[in-house]
Parts: structure tokens; sequence; C-alpha cells
């Protein structure tokens, strides 16, 4: 099976570094992922894919409005019912003006954006202009797809901005791409959608849209058991991203439902009305 | 996730000087979904004896009428409250009755014997009894609480104190997992009063 390499190639000569350097032998070599030595690949597989398979307990969102793209996650991992880290940085950034969300396997997310990232690196210096949303998606997509059926665990949005304006792609480990206005994605979706759907208008002003999606990753995080953590959003403009917020949800919550006292001298006067 | 994650739940309860306290989370949920914050699993019996349920909430709600019923009916015959040794007792051999068909709960007991002695213990689902003289838990937080409990529980704290370490205790256990959490419910026990508080806790 042939697989896709080409992130490893690269046409610079190592200079400065020659055969001492063992760390960097990957790179400069045409390499390849060693493949297990086992005499059943399948259920060798199948067992890797399950090891992963609690991984896509999460909730990212980004939508698109009037001002460029929001993007917001939160910030748990989990492994069945344990909670393995309560801050994980879900939001990728891949360049100054492009950012990934991470749902699914962390190392498949980490590294196969940190792999874009490089690509798009690439093909800056060699076509002397940024990669559009659409073919940074596309590489990506191309890339996961030559990997399909081997375990990996990679449900991820790409945001930016190019020269058509803002861009959103959904990019999954099946290969499959979709361009769109909203998405969500992870086990908290449905309940992150609720709050994103019903509170969505195309015109909205920066305040307004920050505030919805981090409204919507609260009820997630309040609704499902495996998202959690703190909810950070992030603004995709003309001029690349810029982080907005990181509040911790469970201080959200009483910021959104306030503890009121209980009204007990209420109860006694209208007894004896 | 096994049934006993279904729901999921988190049970402590810990003895302190002629006093003992007994807590639980607050959140009932079907595997990842939270369906709602104000469960209860902890049950009065009587004034110096309390259960705590973990598990399936179906089995949960079920197995406290029935403790209940049994309670009841003790009392009408003895007329008097049953000691809380004498209860474990009841629990385990209701639970072993259902041996291949078991209600899926582990349970936590809570009470004041004789001269206001603290008593607690716990069981497995089809019945084993384990006394304990510092603290017991139960639920799918339960190995953080074992860890909480062993660091932080002293021998012989007063009310108050033993309401602050619960309390913590609890607190961070079910802040490691999914499953459990969304508020906590404490009752302190002691010889003269029930102190009952709810717990402000992360709510995801």
């Amino acid at each position: 099976m042939k697989l896709d390499t080409s992130g490893f190639e690269t046409t610079m000569p190592m200079i400065g570094f020659g055969s001492s350097s063992e760390m960097l032998d990957g790179f400069s070599s045409v390499p390849s992922f060693d493949l297990p030595r086992t005499t059943d690949f399948d259920g060798f597989q199948k067992e890797a894919v399950q090891m992963v398979k609690p991984a896509k307990g999460t909730t990212t969102l980004a939508f698109i409005f009037k001002e460029g793209v929001m993007v917001a996650a939160d910030s748990r991992a989990s492994m069945g019912g344990y909670i393995s880290s309560q801050s994980v940085k879900k939001i990728i950034e891949i360049n100054p003006y492009m950012l990934g969300t991470m749902a699914g396997g962390a190392a498949d997310c980490q590294f196969w954006h940190r792999n874009l990232g490089i690509k798009c690196r690439l093909h800056e210096l060699a076509n002397k202009r940024r990669i559009s949303v659409s073919g940074a998606s596309k590489l990506l997509a191309n890339m996961l797809y030559s990997y399909r059926g081997m375990g990996l665990s990679v449900g991820t949005m790409i945001a930016g901005w190019d020269e058509t304006g803002p861009g959103l792609y959904y990019v999954d480990n099946e290969g499959g791409r979709l361009k769109g206005d909203r998405f969500s994605v992870g086990s908290g979706s449905p309940y992150a959608y609720g709050v994103l759907d019903s509170g969505y208008k195309f015109d909205m002003s920066v305040e307004e849209a920050s505030e919805l999606a981090r409204r919507s990753i609260y009820h997630a995080t309040f609704r499902d058991g495996a998202s959690g953590g703190v909810a950070s959003v992030y603004h995709v403009g003309p001029n690349g991203w810029k982080k907005l917020s990181g509040d911790d949800v469970g201080e959200l919550h009483y910021h959104y439902y306030p503890v009121v006292p209980a009204t007990a001298e209420q109860e006694m006067e209208e007894a004896t009305e | 996730m096994s049934i006993f994650e279904y729901n999921g739940s988190a049970v402590v309860a810990m003895v302190g000087k002629n006093c003992f306290a007994i807590a639980s989370d607050r959140r009932l949920g079907v595997q990842l979904q939270t369906i709602a914050t104000d469960f209860q699993r902890i049950f009065k019996i009587h004034d110096h004896l309390f259960i705590g349920l973990s598990g399936l909430a179906t089995d949960v709600q079920t197995l406290y009428q029935r403790l209940v019923f049994r309670h009841k009916l003790y009392q009408l015959r003895e007329e008097r409250d049953m000691k809380p040794d004498t209860f474990a007792s009841l629990v385990s051999a209701i639970l072993y009755e259902k041996r291949f068909g078991p209600y899926l709960c582990q349970p936590v007991i809570a009470g004041l014997g004789e001269d206001n002695k603290p008593f607690i213990c716990t069981m497995d689902s089809i019945g084993a009894k384990e006394l304990a003289k510092d603290f017991v838990v139960s639920g799918t937080a339960s190995e953080s609480l074992y860890g909480a409990c062993e660091a932080m529980y002293k021998p012989d704290m007063e009310a108050e104190e033993l309401f602050e370490t619960i309390s913590q205790a609890l607190l961070s256990s079910v802040d490691r997992d999914c499953l459990s959490g969304w508020g906590g419910h404490v009752y302190v026990v002691t010889p003269n009063e029930v102190k009952e508080r709810i717990l402000k806790g992360r709510m995801d």
C-alpha cells in the first residue's frame, strides 16, 4: 500500500547538521511509518483502534459570521470514565491566520496539524503566496484519506481567512471534507448545536459571537460528561487569529446561574394569608 | 462501560468523634448525558441511621423502598429503631437473596450505634460486608475517593472539621470523574442533630 509520505520529504539540503544529528534523519531521508511485524495485521489494527476509541469525548465548534470565523472548544481529555486532564489545548494554531480544532485522538490531531502547517509553509515558499483555507483542508483530507482504515481518529475543523474571505471546513479521519458555515464536533456537539443554532445570526458583532460560542460550549460541558474544563474562544479575522477568552466552565455556571438563597421568609407569609 | 457505570455515582462515609458524615454527588446521567442534577442517593432510615446507594439508579430507588418497608415492620414489631449493625446484616441478607440476579447497587451504611459509637460499612452488590473504622467509598469515582480520603482523613475529628474533610474529598474526587459530580449532598450526624448541606461544585 502506497502511504502518503510527501509531508516528510524535503528538497532543502540539511546543511550544518550533517550526519551527526540523529533526530533530523527522519526528515532528510525517504521515510515511511514502520508497519508492525505481525501475522494478523487486521486484528492488530482493530486492537489499535479500540485503544484510541474513547477519545472523541469533547466539544468543539466553529461558525462563520460577518466579522470572520469564531472557533471555540472545551479542554477536557477523558479515558472512559476517568478525566485524564482538564487543561488540553484543543485549538491548534497551524499558522498565524489558520486554526485547527482537535477532536478524537490527541496525538493524531497534534501530529497531522503540525504536518499540515509544514505543508502550508512549503506552499507559501514555493508559490510566493499564502495557501487558501480550501487548499489547506484539501491537503489534510488527502493525507487522512491515504491512511483510511488504519485507525486514525481525527475530527477536525480548519478555520481561516484567505483572499476569498473567511473559510471553514470539516475534515475527518474517513477522508471526508465538508465546506460549511457552522460545525460542531465531538460527544458534546448535539448540545452545542442546540444553543448555537438557536442564537445564530450572520450579522453579529465580535462580542455577541464570542458570547454565543462561549455559551454553547458551556451548555455542552454541563450536559455532556466527557466535556469540561476551560471554554476557549478564538476569533479569526482578516489579520489572523486572536484568542478572545478562556473561562473555567465551573465558574461560568455560577456566573450564568447565580445561587439564590432560599426564600424561607416568603413561605411563612403565604401561610398566614 | 459496565452497567454499574450507566448512571454514574459517588458515595463516601467517614467516622469522626461521636459523629459521622455521609456524602454523595447529585448527578443522574444516562452514560455521558446528564439528565438531572438533584438526584438523591442518601436516604434516612431513622435519625441515627443513613444509607447511601451507588450504582444503577432504578435499583437504588427500589432497594431503598424495600429497606424502608423492612425497617418499618421491625419498628412495629420491636417498638424501637434498628441498630446500624443489625441493619447492615439485613441489607446483606436482602442482597444475597438475589445472588443470581443481583441489585446493581453498592450500599454505604452509616449510623450511630450503642453509646453513640459511629458505625460505617460498605457492601458489594451481592452483600459482602466490609466494616471500616475510618472511611468507606463506593461508586464510579471510588478509586479517586480512596486516594482523597486516605490523604485527608484524620481520626477523631469534630463535626465541623469532618464536614470540611468529607466535602473536599468528595469534590476533588468527582472532579476527576466524567460520570459523577454536578454538586454534592452531605449529612453530618451527631447524637443531637442531623445537619444536611448542599455543596456548590463544578457543573461540568
